[in-house]
């Protein structure tokens, strides 16, 4: 059965007992958009270079059943050595025995969505499905509508995470094909101060369809760090779409880092809702074999005197793709908006390929924004001078790659991190 | 040391050397001189190895081996220096670990261990102090927003730390001011020994006076027309090169 009819039979079913559910008008509206835009094809703007029709012939199965014990699950590359909260999802939904909770402060909640329905309904209701809009979004619409577990983080007024939530999701295609929604919901309320590591894994020979929805609400004078770490092995098939709505004087350091999966898509939108808001959005992909990664990004400048950095760079190798789409939006009362957006690609193949959009949209007048985009082989001068001193081609050209990596690495602010980041980048070159 | 033999280069099908003959011992300080476009900066890379140029005729033997026939990494390892003319600046690549990485891998080419971390810093830190080097220049990117004199300086720093056999120095004083070419030449002299030699090639004479040549040659059009010693580069310093060009010409 292909995707859509999969869905919509699962809808079906899902809706014929799904009176109690208090989620249920804002999934059957995203159920209705769904069937009405249906999923993206080539045609539609933002999709002109991915294609999804892999995706959309199914053959996937949604199924928490994992025949993995926690140990095993430990070992598949749960990023250890940081000390941080957990929370595991396994093909969606949570492993209990690995969650652990290091924070102090009994207020910040980190659960699972299913877990916080019961003592945190009025904030989820609050939140849920405000902020990731399903109209023209079939993804998103696929995700509200039928979404598997997620995580639930809540950092109350004032109130600081003193550890980063790791968040794993294990994808366990070792049985069969595994289709998996996870739903993610993250608030930050006034002052208060999250840290989010979202991790991606994958084991298991069978193909997977992972399609990630992140709604992340920042009030007032908060702040957020958050990374994605995406490393699932195999036939993976990702989609990420994550929301950022974030109001007045907030503060928001994203880092991507693309380097496991065979197609992975990536959409990050920021919605600045009050003045003198801060987002940094960096990215690194490195990509080898027949790998896809596209990074496509929004920052709304909606409200004055915001600022927004953007930077992704990717490295390719072998017939590997990547598409970058970064859009730039100053809305008319967006006055004395800085927004900077940059993108760089090094080939070092002549069969990778790359698609690259910066875009800039500008309704106010007293703005300053830049965007660019390279892409070109490493330089032939900083190789000629190592090389020279006696520093092999090969260490040469390491040293370059490190060099350009390490610049988004400089941008994770946890040292353990940047460390694993840095044995993974020696890994992939 | 270095013997090149009728060394014919070409870029792009342009020929630049048209047969070059020099004959370096140990401990030889040469300097090369010559109008611009005479081919100055060719030979330079051509001896690194620079991929650009593409050698038409001659040799050159380094310690009896075949130099045009190593790769750049391999003719660093067995001993050759070139001291840019313009130093690359690398973000990102940490002076210290481009150092370690140069002085390991020359040291796995020649069947040596690698040097231990606190040994590799012992051995800088005595450099350092040796050149009188600023610690903040190592601490950097390498060359990163340097000054054009740091840049230089840089240079040398690195050939003390590479303890090369043969140096050649690339219009090392370039854009530089008169005190900046004082302290770049003053750590030059302090690597001269008896079995180092340089080839310092330069434009003008002022940096000979600070880093005393025992050979002078002029090049013209791709060849040696004149050989002498350090007084050769005062009589050009004095004439200017129309003179060595005029007899040149009225040779043919």
């Amino acid at each position: 059965m292909n995707l859509l009819d999969q869905i919509k039979s699962d809808f079906s079913a899902y809706a014929a007992q799904a009176e109690k559910d208090s989620f249920f008008e804002t999934r059957n509206n995203a159920f209705l958009e769904l069937e009405k835009c249906g999923l993206p094809t080539l045609k539609n703007e933002e999709w002109k270079y991915t294609s999804i029709r892999k995706i959309s012939e199914g053959n996937f199965t949604q199924s928490c059943v994992s025949e993995l014990d926690a140990k095993s699950l430990l070992e598949a590359g749960i990023l250890n050595t940081i000390a941080c909260n957990k929370l595991v999802f396994v093909n969606g939904c949570l492993f209990p025995e690995l969650s652990v909770f290091l924070e102090e402060d009994a207020d910040i909640v980190i659960s699972s969505i299913a877990n916080a329905r019961k003592g945190n309904a009025a904030i989820i209701t609050q939140h849920f499905g405000k902020y990731a809009a399903v109209e023209g979004q079939g993804m998103v619409a696929m995700n509200t509508a039928l979404m598997s577990d997620g995580a639930f983080v809540y950092v109350p007024k004032g109130k600081k995470m003193k550890y980063p939530l790791m968040l794993t999701n294990i994808t366990d295609a070792t049985q069969h094909g595994i289709f998996q929604q996870p739903r993610n919901l993250i608030v930050i309320e006034e002052s208060a101060h999250g840290s989010i590591i979202e991790n991606y894994i994958a084991i298991g020979e069978h193909a997977s369809f992972t399609n990630v929805v992140n709604e992340i609400f920042v009030d007032n004078n908060a702040s957020l760090e958050h990374y994605k770490v995406q490393r699932a092995k195999g036939e993976t098939y990702h989609n990420n779409f994550t929301q950022v709505f974030q109001n007045g004087n907030t503060n928001i350091n994203q880092v991507t880092l693309s380097l496991d999966g065979q197609w992975i898509r990536n959409n990050l939108h920021f919605y600045m809702n009050g003045q003198n808001c801060n987002s940094l959005l960096y990215g690194l992909y490195i990509t080898d074999g027949s790998q896809f990664v596209d990074n496509h990004s929004r920052v709304d400048h909606a409200m004055p005197n915001g600022y927004s950095d953007e930077k992704y760079k990717g490295i390719l190798r072998d017939n590997s793709t990547a598409v970058f789409n970064g859009k730039i939006m100053v809305h008319v009362d967006a006055q004395k908006t800085n927004a900077y957006q940059r993108n760089m690609n090094i080939l070092l193949s002549n069969d990778a390929t790359v698609n690259t959009k910066p875009q800039l949209e500008i309704f106010a007048d007293d703005v300053k924004c830049t965007h660019g985009a390279t892409i070109g082989q490493l330089d032939e001068e900083p190789m000629f001078y190592l090389r020279s001193r006696g520093i092999s081609e090969l260490e040469a050209r390491k040293l370059l790659l490190n060099a350009y990596a390490a610049d988004i690495a400089e941008k994770i602010k946890i040292p353990e991190l940047v460390q694993i980041l840095e044995e993974e980048i020696e890994r992939k070159l | 040391m270095l013997s090149i033999n009728n060394l014919k280069a070409s870029i792009e099908g342009k020929a630049i050397l048209n047969g070059i003959n020099l004959d370096i011992k140990p401990g030889e300080v040469h300097a090369i001189m010559g109008p611009n476009g005479a081919g100055k900066s060719t030979l330079s890379s051509v001896l690194a190895g620079r991929s650009d140029y593409e050698v038409n005729d001659g040799s050159a033997l380094f310690m009896g081996k075949d130099l045009l026939a190593l790769s750049p990494e391999d003719r660093a390892r067995e001993g050759l220096f070139l001291a840019f003319q313009y130093p690359v600046e690398i973000p990102g690549v940490s002076s210290t670990n481009f150092l370690k990485t140069a002085i390991n891998e020359k040291r796995k080419y020649l069947g040596l261990d690698p040097m231990e971390a606190t040994d590799f810093l012992k051995f800088m830190k005595l450099k350092m102090e040796e050149m009188e080097m600023d610690k903040s220049l190592t601490s950097r990117s390498l060359n990163e927003g340097f000054s054009g004199g740091e840049k230089k300086r840089n240079e040398v720093f690195q050939m003390a730390m590479l303890e090369p056999k043969l140096c050649i120095m690339d219009e090392t004083d370039s854009g530089l001011d008169i005190d900046a070419l004082r302290l770049v030449s003053a750590g030059v002299n302090k690597l001269r020994t008896p079995e180092r030699s340089f080839l310092v090639i330069t434009h003008y004479q002022r940096l000979l006076d600070y880093i005393v040549p025992d050979f002078v040659h002029v090049l013209y059009k791709g060849r040696i027309v004149k050989s002498g010693d350090a007084s050769l580069a005062k009589e050009l310093e004095v004439k200017g090169y129309d003179w060595i060009k005029q007899e040149v010409e009225s040779a043919k």
